[in-house]
């Protein structure tokens, strides 16, 4: 579940790959591993890659009055998409929204990541596990809803505040973008946490004991060999949240309903509600590009910090 | 005194830990709790207990129905997307052909393009076909959605089998299909077995892809959840919330009887 690539598989070809010729090259196709990639190939082109090249041709279609696509080809969508202030501005919200969700889930990912890659004890790993991956293995719309009591006006943090006698009447935290936000990082910490614990697990643990044997505090430690160690789960996990966060709008609707500027809800609003097909996927391929383009953006830097700790 | 300040360290150090993790299950702790109030209404803390709002899920016909889609869905897309997975999943962790890493990014790919881009894409494919809201839609939604998933643990499993037992395989006779029908694929159970279950996880929650395909009959637990969240909050969607959870719990708990699920993730 994680994004780092699959454990480095052992060379099993005898001989060196110089005197592979190309009767070889032919033979590697037969590899049983070959033959098994072919059903699942079809299936992803046919599921994945056939609807997405259809959604690409159907974005460069003009449309008429009532939003149905015309034949031709043409890039009236996306200059909507980008001179329209509430459709590109959507995609800017969403960038604001996914930086300061993946921070966060950086963050708060450490602790509960720590303890399950250091932790001795059997049973409290398991229990600690399973609460750090319960939002993930349980419907988004379950998690929304809960948000949706937890903030209500009856819900119990109206109804603590109100005990505590710091308010007098309950706040419309519903409306507020600050709900929006605590849901998305809830649903989304999961997989920040399985990618920092992978990292974690592989740190070698006499490196610690020897920062700490030469003196350095636990904060130092962490600052100075954690951190760095840990960086290529930290890279992994924010990409990973990054990309969830531009697209996300189950969460965000559910929480704080369709009047919100992010750019999955606008896509959503434009196919279902709108009927604007040609209109929602140019959004959608402009939001997939953009992510992808703040993606490599991130992984650079990470590369760049990763480099800066070695020299 | 050295001991108590270790101890006092630890405690301080444990905060977080307990802080964060309070935040993830402080939700659902709370849907869980609403189920059994007695009154149609979200006070906190709830007046009385009561089971009538589940009550209420057995009796309602449309809660039935999608509970009866969402089961129908799990039994099938979970064998489709375990073979697929198990296939793909040896491709590409213990295959050995030219583009293997290429085409392992390709199968992981569908997480990396957001839901909403996968529905919007396979609503404008299937409507073509006039497949919308029928059986096929959900399953092909659901199986895009859990593929990549499953690929992954079944490929880290595949990936961690010695390379010589294969070979050794071979050697004795065993033709290719022998060899990985009686030495690999025994080999990669733990995999499979993740594939299986983090698949019907994955496909008793799955809604931002459905509500796209699902059509007005084919609507599941988690798609009637998320229209009549969007129209009136009433007990009955927490206690049929909680039902989806006890049902994700059990998959959960069984899936870590068989394996240690930690060290697969």
């Amino acid at each position: 579940m994680t994004h780092q690539g699959a454990r480095p598989v052992p060379a099993v070809e005898p001989g060196p790959p110089a005197r592979r010729g190309l009767r070889n090259r032919a033979a590697a196709f037969r590899h049983p591993g070959a033959l098994a990639a072919v059903v699942p190939s079809v299936f992803l082109v046919g599921a994945f890659v056939v609807p997405l090249a259809g959604l690409l041709v159907l974005s460069l279609r003009p449309t008429d009055a009532l939003n149905n696509p015309l034949p031709g080809v043409g890039l009236d969508q996306y200059r909507e998409v980008f001179t329209t202030s509430y459709l590109w501005g959507s995609v800017v919200e969403s960038l604001g929204l996914a930086v300061r969700v993946s921070l966060t889930c950086a963050v708060l990912a450490y602790p509960v990541a720590w303890f399950l890659a250091r932790s001795p004890g059997r049973t409290s790993r398991t229990i600690v596990f399973t609460i750090a991956l319960s939002p993930l293995l349980t419907s988004e719309v379950v998690r929304s809803f809960g948000w949706r009591i937890v903030m209500s006006g009856e819900g119990p943090v109206n109804s603590t505040l109100q005990a505590l006698g710091l308010i007098d009447e309950s706040l419309p935290l519903l409306r507020s973008p600050w709900t929006v936000f605590l849901a998305v990082v809830h649903v989304l910490l999961p997989f920040a946490i399985i990618t920092l614990t992978a990292s974690l697990t592989a740190i070698d643990g006499s490196l610690l004991r020897a920062s700490a044997s030469l003196g350095a505090s636990r904060i130092r430690t962490f600052l100075r060999v954690v951190l760095p160690l840990s960086a290529p789960g930290l890279v992994a996990g924010t990409v990973l949240v990054f990309s969830l966060t531009m697209g996300i709008y189950v969460t965000p609707l559910l929480v704080g309903g369709a009047n919100q500027q992010l750019a999955g809800l606008r896509i959503q609003n434009e196919a279902m509600v709108s009927f604007d097909q040609p209109r929602a996927a140019a959004l959608s391929f402009v939001l997939l590009v953009v992510t992808l383009l703040a993606c490599a953006a991130i992984t650079a830097l990470g590369r760049v910090w990763e480099r800066g700790n070695r020299g | 005194m050295a001991d108590a300040r270790s101890t006092s360290r630890r405690v301080l150090a444990a905060v977080p830990l307990v802080l964060v993790c309070a935040f993830l299950v402080f939700p659902l702790l709370i849907v869980v709790l609403s189920s059994f109030s007695d009154r149609n209404s979200f006070r906190f803390p709830p007046d009385g207990w009561s089971l009538r709002w589940y009550g209420q899920v057995f009796e309602n016909a449309q809660w039935l129905q999608s509970l009866s889609v969402s089961a129908q869905l799990v039994l099938i897309v979970v064998p489709l997307v375990v073979i697929l997975g198990t296939l793909g999943g040896y491709a590409v962790g213990a295959g050995e052909f030219p583009g293997r890493r290429v085409l392992a990014l390709i199968f992981l790919a569908p997480i990396a393009v957001p839901a909403v881009m996968l529905g919007l894409a396979l609503l404008h494919q299937l409507q073509g076909a006039g497949l919308v809201g029928t059986p096929v839609a959900l399953v092909l939604a659901h199986l895009l959605v859990t593929f990549p998933f499953c690929v992954r643990v079944a490929a880290v499993s595949a990936a961690g089998i010695d390379p010589r037992l294969n070979r050794a395989a071979r050697s004795l006779g065993a033709s290719p299909l022998r060899a990985f029908l009686t030495v690999t694929l025994p080999l990669m159970r733990p995999g499979i077995l993740a594939a299986a279950f983090l698949g019907a996880v994955i496909s008793l929650g799955e809604v931002a892809v459905s509500v796209f395909v699902a059509g007005a009959s084919g609507v599941t637990v988690p798609v009637r959840v998320y229209s009549a969240v969007q129209v009136q909050l009433e007990p009955t969607i927490a206690a049929v919330s909680t039902l989806l959870l006890a049902a994700s719990v059990l998959v959960i708990a069984l899936l870590d009887r068989f394996l240690n699920v930690s060290r697969l993730l």
